[in-house]
C-alpha cells in the first residue's frame, strides 16, 4: 500500500484532534477526505505529511515508517497545504529549483517548463509571491509538489483562491497523476468534485472515520440507503447533520 | 457609543487577560512570568519598597529638598512648557501623524458601517489608548524617587494628562491638517490659523529666550535651566507659554494646595484641547481618506519587495549536498530583503557606536590621527561584529521557524538543516570581522606604536583564526535554542508581549550567554596551553597555533552540537511555535 495509516491518534494539550484512525490507500487511488469543520481532516494529512508528531498510531508511506525512516517516507510524498507558504525573496522558478535540488530531481528544466505551462505560471517564473494573487501563489505551492515524482500526493484544500479554470485544470492534473499510479488524498469541502473524481471517500467527524468507501458503496449501506445517492446527502446523514432525517449516526 | 465601546475595551482586556492567564499553565510561560516578575520587583517595585522602609526606618523624616529639586520646582513647569511649545509647533510642520486615527482592520469592518457619528469613533479611539497611556504613566511614576505611594499616583495622574492631552492635540493636528489644502478659502484660512499663531507663539517665546541669553550667557547648567523657566513667568511670553507650562506644572507642584490648583489647570488644558480636537471632525474624512491610503501604502511596501532585488546572478546548481541548497536560500532572501532604508537602519546605530567606542578607546590610549582613528573604528566594528553579529543577523532556523510546515517536509536529515541555516549568515558575519580585521591591522601601527610589528600581526591573524568559530559558537547557541524551545523564539517581526514573554527574553538572554562560555572553555584552556608552550620557541606567533587549536576546538563542538541536538528537531512539532503573542 503507499499511505497506510494505522491507529493514528494526535492530541493538542486536552483535545483528541484525531482519534484512531486507521486506512490505507493503494496506488493510483484518489481517496477524498471530507468532514464537517474541525473534524481533523488537516490534522490527519498534516500528520501524514511529516509536520504533525502522531501523538500514537503509525504512518508508513511505501513501506516506510515516517518515524523511523522519515528521509525515504518523505522522498516519495508531497503535501500541497491549504495555505501556501512560500520563501518571501524566492523567485517561482527559485522554489522549483530548490526544491529539485532537496529531491535530487534530475530533469527539472524539463519538468519546470512542463508544470509551469499546465498550471498556467508562463510568464510569472520571475515573479517573488508577493507580487502574486493567492490563487497564483496555491499554484505555485503545487507545482514544489508536482516537480517531482512523488508516489504519494496529499492535497488540502487545493481549490482554495482558484478561478473556475483553475479549478478544472486542477481537476485535471488530480486526475492525470492518479492514473500515472500515484496515491492520492484530497481533503475539500467541495463535495461535487469529491464524488466527480475520487474513487473512495473517508469522512471523518470529531477526529474518527465514520464511514470509508466508494460513493457507490456508501449510498448501498443499508443504514445510509433512505439518504439518498448523492455524495452531500451521505455526507449530512453520517455526520448526522440531516434535517430531515435525524437519525443516530452508526459506525461503518 | 461611550458603553458600546467601554465593551469593546473591557472585553478585550478581560480576554487579553485571560488568554495569558491561561497560558500560565504550560511551564514555559509560568518560568518566564516568575523570571519576569522577579525582575520587575528588583528592578522597580522592590527598590520602591526599600526606599519607603529606608525613609521608616530614618523616622519618617522630610526629605531636604536638594537643589536640583528647588530647581525643578520654581523653574521645572516654565522649561517643560518651552519645550512642549516647540513640539507643539513642530507637530503642525513635520509630517507626524497621530496614531489615533489609526483604526484598525475591525473597526473599520464594524464601526465605520454603524450608525455613529465622526466624533464617536474619535471619542473610541481616545478611550481604546487610555490603558496604554496609564501604563505609559505609570512606569515612570515607579522610577520617580519618593518616599510615598501617594505622591507616585500624583506623578502618574500628571503624567496620564501629559500624555492624554498630546495624544488629542496631535490628533487634532491631523485632523486640521488633512484642511490646508481644502478647496474652500474660507476652510483653508481657518485651516491655517492656528499655524500662523503657533509661529508667532514661538516667535514671541523665542525673543524672549533670546533676550534672556544673549546679553549675558549662563555660567552654570542650573543657572540656564532657571533663567530659561523664568522666561514664562511674566508679561506676553508668560501669556503665550501659559497652557503649556500649565500643562506640565503637575508634575513639579507641591502638595496639596499647590498640586490641586495646577491640576485644575491641566484639567482645563486638557478640555480645551479635546473640545478643538472633537470640532475638528469634519476633517475626519479626509484624515481617514489619508490614513487609508497610508496602511494600504504601507501594506504594499510590505508586500512588494524592493524592484532592484530581482536578480542576483546566482542559481542554484540542481544537485549538491542540501546544505548549499539552504546557504543559496537565505542568502538570497538576504541579499533581496536589503535595501537602502534597511542599511541605514542598521548602519546608522553601528556607526554611532562605532564612534563611540573608537573614541573611548583612543582616548584611553592617547592615540592621535586619522590612521590611529580609522584602526580604533575598524577594532570596533570587528569586535561588534564578532560579538553582537549573530544577535542581529538573524537569517537562520530563527528566522525560518515560520516556514517549519514546509522544512519538515523536505527529505532533509535535521543536521543538515540545521547546518544548511547557520552557514550564510556565519559567512556573512565572519567576512565582516575579517574585513574590520585587515583594516585595523593596516592601520595598527598609528594607533599602538609601542607595540611590534610582529605581535601586532600575530594578534590580527589569531583574531582572524577564532573569529569564524566564534561567530559559528554563537549561531549553534541560537539556533539550538530554537530548536530546543521554538516557542521563545519570536518569529519574523512579531515580538511577544506580557510579564511571561519579558521572563522569557531574560532567561534566554542569560541561558545563551552561559552556553557560549561553556562551549568556549575548552578550546580557550587548550589554546592557552599550547601558547605558553609555543611562546618560548616562536615569541610572539605563538598566539597562531593558540588561536588555531582554540577556534578548532569549537568548531568541533559547534559540529557535535547540531548533531546531537538533530533528534530534537525531529520531534519538534508545529504547534511548538509560537504563533503570536
Amino acid at each position: 500500500m503507499a499511505i497506510s495509516v494505522e491507529h493514528l491518534k494526535r492530541v493538542f494539550v486536552d483535545f483528541v484532534a484525531v482519534d484512531d484512525l486507521s486506512f490505507e490507500v493503494g496506488p493510483g487511488e484518489i481517496v477524498g477526505l471530507i468532514g464537517p469543520n474541525g473534524a481533523g481532516k488537516t490534522t490527519t494529512l498534516r500528520s501524514l505529511a511529516g509536520i504533525l508528531r502522531p501523538t500514537s498510531g503509525r504512518v508508513r508511506i511505501d513501506g516506510h515508517d515516517l518515524l523511523d525512516d522519515p528521509l525515504e517516507a518523505k522522498r516519495r510524498l508531497a503535501f500541497m497545504p491549504d495555505e501556501p507558504h512560500l520563501f518571501e525573496y524566492l523567485t517561482v522558478d527559485e522554489h522549483l529549483r530548490l526544491i529539485a535540488r532537496l529531491y535530487g530531481v534530475a530533469d527539472f528544466e524539463r519538468r519546470a517548463r512542463a508544470l509551469v505551462e499546465e498550471l498556467e505560471l508562463v510568464g510569472r517564473e520571475r515573479s517573488l509571491p508577493g507580487e502574486l494573487s493567492r490563487g497564483m501563489r496555491q499554484k505555485v505551492v503545487i507545482a514544489c509538489g508536482l516537480v517531482r515524482d512523488a508516489s504519494v500526493l496529499l492535497f488540502d484544500e487545493p481549490l482554495t483562491g482558484l478561478d473556475p479554470i483553475g479549478i478544472r485544470r486542477m481537476r485535471e492534473t488530480i486526475l492525470a497523476r492518479g492514473r500515472g499510479g500515484a496515491a492520492i488524498m484530497v481533503s475539500s469541502h467541495l463535495l461535487h468534485l469529491v464524488e466527480e473524481i475520487c474513487t473512495r471517500v473517508i469522512i471523518m467527524d470529531r477526529g474518527r472515520k465514520i464511514a470509508d468507501g466508494s460513493v457507490a458503496e456508501l449510498a448501498s449501506r443499508a443504514d445510509l440507503a433512505a439518504a439518498g445517492s448523492s455524495l452531500e446527502q451521505i455526507f449530512l446523514r453520517v455526520t448526522g447533520r440531516d434535517p430531515v432525517l435525524p437519525e443516530p449516526r452508526s459506525p461503518c | 457609543m461611550l458603553s458600546p465601546s467601554l465593551y469593546i475595551i473591557v472585553c478585550t482586556a478581560r480576554n487579553r487577560l485571560r488568554v495569558r492567564l491561561r497560558r500560565l499553565r504550560e511551564p514555559r510561560y509560568l518560568i518566564g512570568a516568575v523570571a519576569g516578575a522577579a525582575y520587575l520587583y528588583f528592578s522597580f517595585l522592590g527598590r520602591m519598597w526599600g526606599e519607603r522602609a529606608g525613609s521608616a526606618r530614618r523616622g519618617r523624616r522630610t526629605p531636604t529638598p536638594d537643589t536640583v529639586l528647588l530647581i525643578l520646582r520654581t523653574a521645572g513647569a516654565g522649561v517643560a512648557g518651552v519645550a512642549l511649545l516647540v513640539m507643539a509647533t513642530l507637530g503642525w510642520l513635520l509630517p507626524v501623524r497621530s496614531g489615533l486615527l489609526d483604526f484598525t482592520e475591525a473597526e473599520t469592518q464594524f464601526l465605520f458601517p454603524a450608525p455613529l457619528l465622526r466624533r464617536d469613533l474619535l471619542i473610541h479611539r481616545l478611550m481604546r489608548s487610555q490603558l496604554g497611556l496609564l501604563f505609559a504613566a505609570i512606569v515612570p511614576a515607579i522610577a520617580f524617587p519618593s518616599d510615598s505611594v501617594a505622591s507616585r499616583a500624583r506623578f502618574a495622574l500628571s503624567m496620564w494628562l501629559l500624555l492624554v492631552t498630546s495624544k488629542v492635540y496631535f490628533a487634532g493636528v491631523t485632523l486640521a491638517r488633512a484642511r490646508l489644502a481644502s478647496s474652500g478659502a474660507g476652510a483653508r484660512r481657518i485651516a491655517w490659523l492656528p499655524i500662523g499663531l503657533f509661529v508667532a507663539a514661538l516667535m514671541i517665546v523665542g525673543n524672549a529666550v533670546g533676550r534672556e541669553f544673549l546679553h549675558r550667557a549662563p555660567t552654570t547648567f542650573s543657572e540656564g535651566v532657571t533663567r530659561l523657566g523664568g522666561v514664562g513667568m511674566h508679561g506676553l511670553p508668560g501669556m503665550v507659554l501659559w497652557p503649556f507650562a500649565a500643562l506640565a506644572r503637575p508634575l513639579f507642584a507641591v502638595w496639596p494646595g499647590g498640586y490641586l490648583a495646577a491640576l485644575a489647570g491641566s484639567l482645563t488644558v486638557l478640555g480645551v484641547t479635546t473640545a478643538w480636537m472633537l470640532r475638528s471632525d469634519e476633517a475626519f474624512q479626509d484624515a481617514m481618506a489619508e490614513a487609508a491610503e497610508r496602511r494600504a501604502a504601507k501594506t504594499e511596501a510590505q508586500r512588494t519587495p524592493t524592484p532592484r532585488a530581482r536578480t542576483t546572478g546566482w542559481t542554484l546548481r540542481p544537485s549538491g549536498r542540501p546544505e548549499g541548497a539552504f546557504l543559496w536560500k537565505n542568502a538570497m532572501q538576504m541579499l533581496r530583503a536589503t535595501s537602502g532604508a534597511t542599511l541605514v537602519r542598521y548602519l546608522a546605530p553601528l556607526i554611532i557606536l562605532g564612534t563611540v567606542i573608537s573614541s573611548l578607546m583612543m582616548s584611553a590610549s592617547q592615540a592621535r590621527g586619522r590612521a590611529a582613528a580609522f584602526c580604533m573604528m575598524a577594532l570596533a566594528a570587528a569586535a561588534f561584529a564578532v560579538l553582537l553579529g549573530p544577535q542581529v543577523v538573524r537569517t537562520d532556523l530563527r528566522a525560518d521557524l515560520g516556514h517549519l510546515e514546509l522544512l519538515k517536509t523536505w527529505p532533509v536529515k535535521a543536521s543538515a538543516v540545521i547546518r544548511g541555516e547557520m552557514l550564510w549568515p556565519v559567512c556573512v558575519v565572519t567576512l565582516v570581522g575579517w574585513l574590520a580585521i585587515v583594516c585595523a591591522t593596516i592601520f595598527s601601527a598609528a594607533a599602538f606604536p609601542e607595540v611590534t610589528l610582529a605581535w601586532r600581526l600575530s594578534i590580527s591573524s589569531a583574531a582572524a583564526l577564532l573569529a569564524p568559530a566564534l561567530v559559528s559558537a554563537q549561531y549553534a547557541v541560537h539556533n539550538v535554542t530554537a530548536v530546543l524551545f521554538p516557542a521563545w523564539v519570536p518569529l519574523g517581526d512579531q515580538r511577544p508581549r506580557g510579564l511571561d514573554a519579558m521572563g522569557q527574553r531574560l532567561i534566554l538572554f542569560g541561558g545563551v550567554l552561559v552556553s557560549l562560555v561553556v562551549m568556549i572553555l575548552p578550546g580557550a584552556v587548550a589554546g592557552a596551553i599550547v601558547g605558553i608552550a609555543f611562546r618560548r620557541f616562536i615569541g610572539a606567533a605563538a598566539l597562531i597555533p593558540a588561536a588555531a587549536v582554540c577556534g578548532a576546538i569549537v568548531l568541533i563542538e559547534v559540529l557535535m552540537a547540531v548533531e546531537a541536538i538533530a533528534p530534537a528537531y525531529e520531534r519538534m512539532d508545529l504547534v511548538s511555535v509560537e504563533r503570536g503573542g
